[in-house]
């Protein structure tokens, strides 16, 4: 016998343990006796914790003081914060020059303003923007921050950074305004929407040109003084550190994953010896090594600074992790896409730079970001060697005579900063994979 | 191998005459390849003129992708020579590309590239390899897209098409380079029946245009429809070559036989 159904079956009200807070917990928290047991216990313990962090960091801490007698003078068993209060210029910057801290600042603003249009939407050729970003910006900040005299090379990547800047702001002021990029505006505005592809270029190029020579003539009046490395320190020198780090590391990573799956024989096993060689050794290693082997390899009467040596060795260090992430993300590729792509005649770099690469890079994301977590953290290891990054200053604070034997205010002080930093990059790295899967996934 | 002669109507001899020019355009001699020691092809003889358009089948594992990959270079050959459209193809790196730019290839899978827009797909090779000015290179994109009749897909994703669609995306994309030669490899095996139509629709269209075509596949009546040839292969060798109606009607090899009952 057929069995027919001659109404519908009308959607119900879901359950409230499905739409309501009190029946999420009432199912999820509260669901058994045991489950009970657990979230209560567990709730007093946090209650607990949180009440006794209260009281020692807020609550009883002292704020104000001239050194760690009067802390306990007023309170024995509070946090002493003015003893970081006191050494915040110290924590953040060093021992840089305290007239000259606007250069530090200005840097920060600069790298903040080139970034920008990075986050705006309807801005264009935001790959170029990233990649100007990475190459021509240390050469501003790295002027900025060290100051002294230019040579020629310094003074042209100068101009070329300060002209990007301009052009890169421009540009997306006009994008976020009308949607369209700096050369179609220029063109426009010069009326030669209707002259051909290549006279286009030639004006668009020659009004680069100009603005080149403009800027490069102005700069060369313009002078920062020289501020020797060694008053590098802090927060500052920290990031100084990691940010080369960061911005070598990608690169470098993807020449190296490259070379290691090179058909070359040559070119693959120099890859693969190096990346090797520099993965079985821990950074601190490296970077001793770094301070003592550099100059001996360096012709005689090159004296490198220790800031360099450790700049170039955390660099390596980073490319050679970096290409292995690369290398994995490439594999991840099925091998279709570069048949697909050679089939429209697409050579070797071209396969690599629109098909392989975007598509491997977009997969790594959470692992970049995740080795450029520990590429910040990592750099703290600059400080056993004597420089004084972010940790160094912190310590040192507890050898400063007002405040000797100051040791866990700074410490819990220094964690604090590197969560908020390390917390806002990992979620910058979610917000970033789920904007880029967005469009090509269903 | 038989003549192609016998009992055909002489008219339907006259259209295949004069479809085909007398234009060599591939021409394999005495192809030999090997994945380390296992031999895939062997001694193969294959010459293609002109708006030929050939069907290759044969049991899987015979080397029918193989040989097709060797064509435009996908797989390297160890011995013999291949020519196309009068380029030998050898080490030399740009000899490679360029013919690459003169030969299409779709895939059981599709391969389109899922990051890129089915519009940036079809433009990627023009604009790239071809250095086409990017409006041209649309324009010329939604022609294509509009003879395999997907033209309202310009702005999706591939990930959003259904697999007969990417397959047309896919020819239209090799056709956007504007090739001499069209290289099938199974594209419909991977497709639901439904969507097997759509696709082989579209490239009888694409035979009737002249195309040369190469195309590996087991659908016997698209076979029949559009082949000028039929090629069966065995373990690495072209066992039989016949004009399609005779292969199948008049197979003269047993294993040809014994491959006809099986799909057949
Ligand atoms: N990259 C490779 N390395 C080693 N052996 C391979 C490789 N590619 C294919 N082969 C082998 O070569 C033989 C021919 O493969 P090919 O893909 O050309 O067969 P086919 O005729 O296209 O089969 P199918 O109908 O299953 O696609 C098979 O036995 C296969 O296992
Ligand atoms: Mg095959």
């Amino acid at each position: 016998m057929a069995i027919v159904k001659t109404e519908k079956t009308p959607a119900r009200e879901a359950p409230l343990s499905e739409t309501t807070i009190i029946g999420w917990m009432s199912k999820n928290l509260f669901g058994s006796v045991f489950n009970s047991i657990l979230t209560v216990v567990t709730l007093y313990i946090i209650y607990l914790t949180v009440r006794d962090v209260w009281v020692w960091g807020v609550a009883d801490a002292v704020w104000v003081a001239d050194n760690r007698r009067e802390c306990f003078k007023i309170s024995i068993d509070g946090a002493c914060w003015a003893g970081v209060i006191t050494w915040m210029d110290n924590i953040f910057y060093g021992r840089y020059p305290r007239e000259e801290l606007w250069r530090i600042n200005l840097g920060a603003i600069l790298l903040f303003v080139w970034m920008v249009p990075l986050w705006l939407p309807r801005v264009k050729a935001k790959v170029l923007i990233g990649v100007t970003t990475v190459f021509l910006y240390p050469f501003l900040a790295g002027y900025l921050f060290a100051g002294g005299d230019k040579g020629i090379f310094m003074q042209v990547m100068i101009s070329a950074a300060i002209v990007c800047l301009i052009g890169n702001t421009l540009h997306s002021i006009i994008g976020v305004l009308t949607g369209s990029s700096l050369p179609e505006f220029l063109i426009r505005l010069l009326g030669r929407q209707d002259a051909p592809e290549k006279s286009q270029h030639k004006i668009l190029f020659g009004i680069l040109a100009v603005s080149l020579v403009v800027v490069y003539l102005w700069q060369m009046g313009w002078h920062a003084e020289g501020v020797s490395w060694t008053k590098w320190g802090g927060l500052f020198l920290t990031l100084v550190i990691s940010g080369i780090g960061i911005a070598s590391a990608l690169p470098g990573g993807i020449i190296l994953a490259l070379g290691r799956r090179s058909r070359l024989p040559v070119i693959r096993v120099l890859s693969t010896a190096f990346i090797e060689l520099f993965r079985s050794v821990p950074l601190i290693t490296v970077l001793f090594m770094a301070t003592t082997m550099f100059p001996l390899f360096m012709p005689e009467g090159v004296v490198l600074n220790k800031l360099v040596q450790v700049i170039i060795a955390v660099c390596l260090f980073n490319a050679c992790y970096m290409a292995e992430t690369v290398r994995a993300g490439l594999q991840a590729i099925p091998k279709g896409q570069a048949e697909g792509a050679h089939t429209i005649g697409l050579g070797y770099w071209g396969t690599m730079g629109l098909i392989i690469m975007p598509q491997a890079l977009k997969h790594m994301i959470p692992n970049i970001v995740g080795s450029f977590i520990g590429l910040l953290k990592d750099t703290t290891l600059v400080s056993i060697i004597g420089l004084f990054d972010i940790l160094g200053m912190l310590r040192s604070i507890s050898r400063d005579t007002p405040w000797l034997g100051l040791h866990k205010e700074p410490l819990i002080f220094g964690a604090i900063l590197f969560f908020l930093i390390c917390f806002a990059m990992s979620k910058y790295s979610r917000h970033l994979e789920v904007k880029l899967s967005t469009g090509h996934k269903k | 191998m038989t003549d192609t002669n016998t009992q055909e109507p002489q008219q339907a001899m006259e259209q295949l005459a004069s479809a085909i020019s007398s234009e060599v355009i591939i021409d394999l001699n005495q192809v030999n390849k090997w994945y380390a020691d296992f031999h895939v092809l062997k001694d193969i003889d294959l010459i293609v003129h002109k708006g030929e358009r050939i069907v290759v089948c044969g049991p899987s594992g015979s080397g029918k992708s193989t040989l097709i990959r060797c064509i435009n270079h996908l797989e390297e050959h160890q011995a013999g020579s291949i020519v196309v459209d009068g380029i030998t193809l050898d080490k030399n790196l740009k000899n490679i590309d360029h013919i690459r730019t003169e030969v299409g290839m779709v895939f059981q899978s599709s391969n389109l590239f899922p990051h890129l827009s089915i519009l940036e797909n079809l433009t990627l090779g023009p604009i790239w390899v071809r250095k086409m000015p990017k409006a041209e290179a649309e324009a010329t994109a939604r022609k294509y897209l509009e003879r395999v009749k997907i033209p309202e897909q310009a702005d999706k994703y591939p990930g959003q098409l259904s697999g007969g669609q990417q397959q047309r995306v896919a020819i239209a994309r090799s056709l956007c380079m504007n090739p001499k030669i069209m290289l099938f490899d199974e594209p419909t095996s991977a497709l639901d029946p439904e969507m097997i139509k759509e696709v082989l629709d579209v490239m009888i269209e694409l035979a009737d245009t002249g195309m040369t075509m190469i195309v590996v596949t087991h659908e016997m009546n698209f076979a029949k429809t559009i082949a000028d040839r039929v090629i069966f292969m065995d373990e690495g060798d072209i066992v039989e070559e016949n004009e399609p109606n005779e292969f199948f009607n008049n197979p003269q090899h047993e294993r040809t036989r014994l491959f006809l009952s099986q799909i057949l």
